[in-house]
């Protein structure tokens, strides 16, 4: 065993923002992508398209209630055995990610579209306003108010989820950690370390949301007469 | 013109509407009068298409409330002020008010809020423009839901039972704006339990019971003994709600 334990070099740090970087592009571009996918799914569930609607909630309850790992593995593994692509250790993470937020993200929009009073929907209606008018300026206004609190909480939980990555060999923040570790054997510096920066992120995430659910919610907010 | 003929409406098996035919003309004052589960609730929620027709014709103006394109236009010419209200809760009183008239009828937001501002000073409540309806009291609100149908400039104005859910004090205020309207001249089809106001505002009172119109009559012969009144139905009727008004 000639390996010692070598001691903490600038290029750590270097490591770290590197490792960090990508674990943030990772969750930006699965959330955003999760959210908009999610969005539609939920609206074609909503609005009870036949068939495609019942189709997608059976693909989204197998997201849900699957673990993400297994996920990850079937795409990584998976698709390229059935399709000639060049699957990538990203490319995987990126599609699991999106395809898992994208199922929970759909269940938010049903619950808050559910969640709005029908009678002021009727109201629109009956002055003549268009569907997409209704969507736009009533529906979505009004469900945001609702969902930004488990839209967050989602956030929080999918950026956790990130780190599964590293399993398959993404260089993130989880994966940097590690790879750090191996090196100097300081787990009691290295992983609490690690821990700290999710935990910023997660806090970040939390404030910037509540700052937004406060913005949409301030009808809600205004008692009672 | 509304022209209901034959209107039949059935919820599952049960036949709330049993073959209606009514003619309501512009300017004419109509309250629709009638017990519990009488159908008159109903009838005027298929005038603007909210319901289904099971069968028969309702046309407004000419235009046919079960064709699609012509629904677009019955809306346009009616109004609904609604018992619950029903205004959007996440938009300012002023907003509730301007949001048809800017994106059906294609008012400038300018023009549309100057026309709200108006609309709300003649109801008392230009200090309320910018509040949100959770911050309304229950009369308050619906001088905004009777600002908001207004605002559409509709030929037509369907009230449907709008102080069910006010206190004596508030319906007070919202039947002496709906009075004035009334005074106007706009054309007004008003499902009620108020008698008094029905008898103070109407022109013609129509009486449904069990889906079908038992009278439909000029106001003074309605309420005449030996009218409207000569009918055990309607005269039970008249009897209940005024009881039910004396002691509220």
């Amino acid at each position: 065993m000639g390996y010692g334990a070598e001691g903490f070099s600038i290029y750590d740090l270097q490591l770290w923002a590197q490792g960090l970087g990508l674990t943030i592009w990772i969750f930006l571009i699965s959330s955003i992508l999760g959210l908009l996918i999610g969005c539609l799914i939920g609206l074609i569930r909503s609005y009870r398209v036949p068939v495609i609607g019942k189709l997608l909630m059976v693909i989204s309850e197998f997201l849900k209630n699957s673990p993400v790992l297994v996920q990850l593995f079937l795409v990584y593994f998976g698709i390229p055995a059935i399709f000639t692509i060049d699957m990538t250790p990203g490319l995987a993470a990126i599609i699991t990610l999106t395809g898992n937020t994208a199922a929970f993200i759909a269940v938010i929009v049903i619950s808050s579209i559910d969640s709005i009073d029908k009678r002021q929907l009727e109201a629109a209606r009956s002055f003549a306003l268009s569907e997409t008018i209704i969507l736009r300026w009533i529906i979505f206004p009004q469900s945001l108010s609702v969902a930004m609190p488990m839209l967050v909480g989602l956030a929080i939980n999918q950026l956790q989820v990130t780190s599964l990555i590293s399993v398959i060999g993404v260089i993130d923040l989880t994966r940097v950690g590690d790879i750090i570790n191996q090196r100097t054997f300081e787990p009691f510096i290295v992983w609490p370390l690690i821990g700290l920066t999710y935990f910023i992120l997660a806090k970040t995430i939390a404030y910037v949301g509540t700052r937004l659910e406060k913005r949409f919610s301030a009808y809600r907010l205004t008692n009672e007469l | 013109m509304i022209d209901i003929k034959n209107l039949h409406k059935n919820f599952g098996d049960l036949e709330v509407l049993k073959g209606v035919n009514l003619k309501i003309n512009p300017g004419e004052v109509v309250s629709i009068l009638g017990g519990s589960g009488s159908g008159k609730s109903t009838m005027i929620r298929c005038i603007n298409g909210l319901e289904s027709i099971t069968s028969g014709t309702i046309s407004v103006d000419g235009f046919n409330v079960e064709n699609k394109q012509d629904l677009l236009e019955v809306r346009k010419k009616c109004s609904t002020v609604f018992q619950q209200f029903d205004l959007y809760p996440h938009l300012s009183v002023l907003d509730n008010i301007t949001l048809a008239p800017i994106n059906v009828l294609g008012n400038s937001k300018q023009i549309a809020e100057e026309k709200g501002l108006e609309l709300l000073k003649s109801v008392g409540l230009e200090d309320k423009t910018l509040s949100y309806p959770a911050q309304l009291s229950g009369g308050q609100k619906q001088r905004v839901g009777i600002c908001r149908a207004l605002a559409m400039n509709p030929d037509y104005l369907l009230l449907d039972e709008v102080t069910s859910s006010l206190d004596p004090e508030m319906t007070a205020e919202v039947l002496e704006i709906l009075k004035n309207l009334a005074k106007q001249g706009i054309t007004m089809i008003s499902v009620t339990h108020e008698i008094e106001f029905a008898r103070e505002i109407s022109d013609r009172i129509v009486f449904l019971d069990e889906g079908k119109i038992l009278s439909d009559l000029p106001k003074d012969q309605f309420f005449a003994v030996d009218g409207g009144r000569a009918d055990p139905r309607i005269a039970k009727f008249l009897s209940k709600m005024s009881e039910f008004n004396e002691k509220a």
